[in-house]
């Protein structure tokens, strides 16, 4: 058999995880308590700052940018469209729907109340996109994410009528907003159930590579089209609807990354899932660790930095010339 | 020539029409205005105005459709819904046909638009210097529906708030104001809206300086642990603005700001959040806020 994607050496592999790595421990030491790295191991009081608060932070970070870049990944495989992604496409806003309707009719829900309901009405939300983005014109690629962006608004708007009939107008931006000034150890950890979707996505890879040649080839080629379509609609919904309900939303990431992994790497799924996991983790840890940074003490909500940098990254992605074209 | 002269003679015979009606001198948030005194249908969309007008006596004909606290229920019943908190509904406003419209904060950008319908008055108060500017506000109402008397009144009750919540905070040690809103938090310090805890009541901050937005910072809870503080004093915006129950104890109650001196002693002060956050400046909320401070600063050693 043939290999399909281009190789990509170990040391580039082997040098990325060391920048992974490095941000990773950076991250652990910056913040507002003191923690030096020369007294990290034996200082009990910055180990325990770095206990409680650091390596939560930084974990969801990583958690929360491979998630969102995976799921991204995913939704572009589904819509066969490059330019789709959860937080535009409707994904976001739904899950921001549920964990509306839970406000209003269970203000008093626990956090995982909140998910399962934001993770059902994300369900929902995607699958009506996907059905409909289906019946789109395959020979107009464009119109699938103006579809997109036309359908996140539209629920978008639903979200801001029910608020603000509620007057809970104000309540929405609260989690509109993702940012990680608020994660401490105990108040995190349903994200590492993000880590589970993303084994799921390694598990399925090969199939859902199958599923971007589209229905007839697929199904052609043996694979349970539908079943498929339902695994990676849950992966996207639990992903986002964790992300929203934890951090809150998160621009971006999913747009960005797995289109920079393919320019880089083509599209054979298993072999980018690695590069697109820990592609989105540096690009959130980053941007998290220069909104700590550039107004020291104080915080810059990573959503708002990851809209500068994410934008950025965007037009360098539509105006650099395509790799093979 | 004729118009300008026609113009002239009819200003001759309103003017002194006019003048009959005794103008006030009243000081808004943009300067001076003059107005007529004792209007009597009045349009109130700043809150801390409808407080300190129910304080006075003096009925709103117009109210915004919530008025959040419900210690203002009562001064807002049986008047006319006029459009809500930040926008004004012009139609309904010219249906009132109201004297004098107050705007404040949240509505005082609408001021152009509804001046077109009645005089109105930006009453918004920042909260740099806010129990100044509340006393302020209070003498001016007096003057203007000609409630001196009671305006003095209540001046000489809430000047007392004020010196017993100075007093209770005397020497107490430093203290850091947070707003809570869901699951995260801002730091305020003197230059912010609630600078006046720190410059009018003399409590110490506990970060200085800090930077002196008037919205507070978004700050870390390893912010709170590394400042310190002796004192919490903690609005819960969530709360203010009506969405659902207190969640403030909950937000901080974590092990970072478990470690600080004032979680240990029990000495974390929960303002009234919509007395402060929505009628920031009204008398009467204000002296609830005040009292909150005093018993806050009094219970515990």
């Amino acid at each position: 058999m043939m290999p399909v994607e281009r190789p990509v050496g170990r040391p580039v592999g082997a040098a990325a995880l060391l920048v992974l790595a490095g941000l990773f421990i950076t991250s652990l030491f910056v913040g507002v308590g003191e923690v030096s790295l020369r007294d990290a191991f034996t200082d009990p009081d910055a180990l325990y700052l770095i206990a409680a608060s650091r390596l939560p932070r930084t974990l969801a970070a990583v958690l929360t940018g491979a998630g969102l870049a995976i799921a991204g990944l995913v939704m572009q495989t589904l819509a066969r469209n490059r330019f789709v992604e959860p937080t535009t496409a409707g994904t976001g806003q739904s899950a921001a729907l549920g964990i509306l309707l839970v406000t209003l009719l269970m203000p008093s829900a626990s956090i995982a109340t909140k998910t399962l309901v934001a993770s059902v009405t994300a369900l929902a939300g995607t699958s009506l996109f996907l059905s409909i983005a289906h019946r789109l014109p395959p020979t107009q690629p464009f119109l699938v994410p103006l579809f997109g962006l036309v359908y996140g608004g539209v629920v978008g708007a639903a979200v801001t009528f029910v608020a603000w009939h509620a007057d809970l107008l104000q309540f929405v931006e609260i989690w509109t907003s993702g940012e990680f000034s608020g994660v401490l150890r105990g108040r995190y950890e349903l994200l590492w159930v993000s880590a589970a979707m993303l084994a799921a996505t390694w598990i399925f890879a090969d199939r859902f590579t199958l599923m971007s040649l589209g229905r007839d080839v697929s199904v052609g080629l043996g694979l349970d089209y539908a079943r498929m379509m339902q695994i990676g609609l849950v992966i996207i919904s639990v992903v986002t609807a964790l992300t929203v309900v934890i951090v809150g939303l998160i621009p971006f990431v999913g747009l960005v990354v797995p289109n920079m992994v393919s320019r880089l790497m083509g599209d054979n799924m298993r072999s980018a899932i690695p590069w697109v996991a820990g592609s989105g983790a540096a690009l959130v840890l980053v941007c998290d660790i220069i909104g700590r940074l550039l107004r020291f003490p104080y915080e810059i909500p990573v959503g708002t930095v990851l809209g500068v940098v994410g934008a950025a990254a965007f037009l360098w992605l539509l105006f650099r010339r395509p790799a093979h074209a | 020539m004729f118009m300008i002269r026609l113009i002239a003679i009819l200003a001759a015979c309103v003017l002194p029409a006019a003048a009959f009606a005794e103008a006030v001198d009243i000081s808004t948030a943009r300067g001076v205005v003059a107005l007529q005194a004792k209007p009597r249908r009045v349009a109130v969309f700043d809150m801390a105005a409808l407080d300190t007008l129910d304080l006075l006596g003096v009925k709103a004909a117009g109210v915004p459709d919530r008025v959040y606290l419900p210690e203002l229920k009562k001064a807002a019943a049986g008047a006319e819904v006029v459009g809500t908190l930040f926008e004004p509904d012009l139609e309904a406003l010219s249906a009132l046909g109201p004297d004098l419209i107050i705007l404040g904060g949240r509505s005082s950008p609408k001021l152009q638009q509804t001046a077109r319908v009645a005089p109105t008055i930006d009453m918004s108060i920042d909260g740099q210097d806010l129990i100044k500017d509340a006393e302020v506000r209070l003498e001016g109402y007096g003057r203007l529906f000609g409630r001196e008397q009671a305006a003095r009144e209540a001046q000489q009750t809430f000047i007392a708030a004020v010196a017993a919540a100075r007093e209770a905070a005397k020497g107490k040690g430093r203290a850091l104001i947070l707003m809570t809103n869901g699951p995260k938090i801002s730091a305020f310090g003197v230059g912010s809206r609630f600078g006046w805890l720190h410059s009018t009541l003399g409590i110490e901050p506990a970060v200085n300086p800090m930077s002196p937005g008037i919205h507070g910072e978004a700050v870390s809870f390893e912010f709170v642990r590394k400042a310190d503080p002796d004192w919490l004093i903690v609005v819960d915006r969530a709360l203010a603005i009506g969405a659902g129950d207190s969640q403030a104890r909950a937000t901080l109650d974590n092990e970072l700001v478990r470690s600080t001196k004032a979680w240990k002693q029990g000495r974390v002060i929960y303002l009234p959040a919509a007395d402060l956050y929505i009628a920031g400046g009204g008398i009467q909320a204000m002296t609830r806020v005040l009292a909150a401070i005093t018993r806050g600063f009094s219970a515990t050693p």
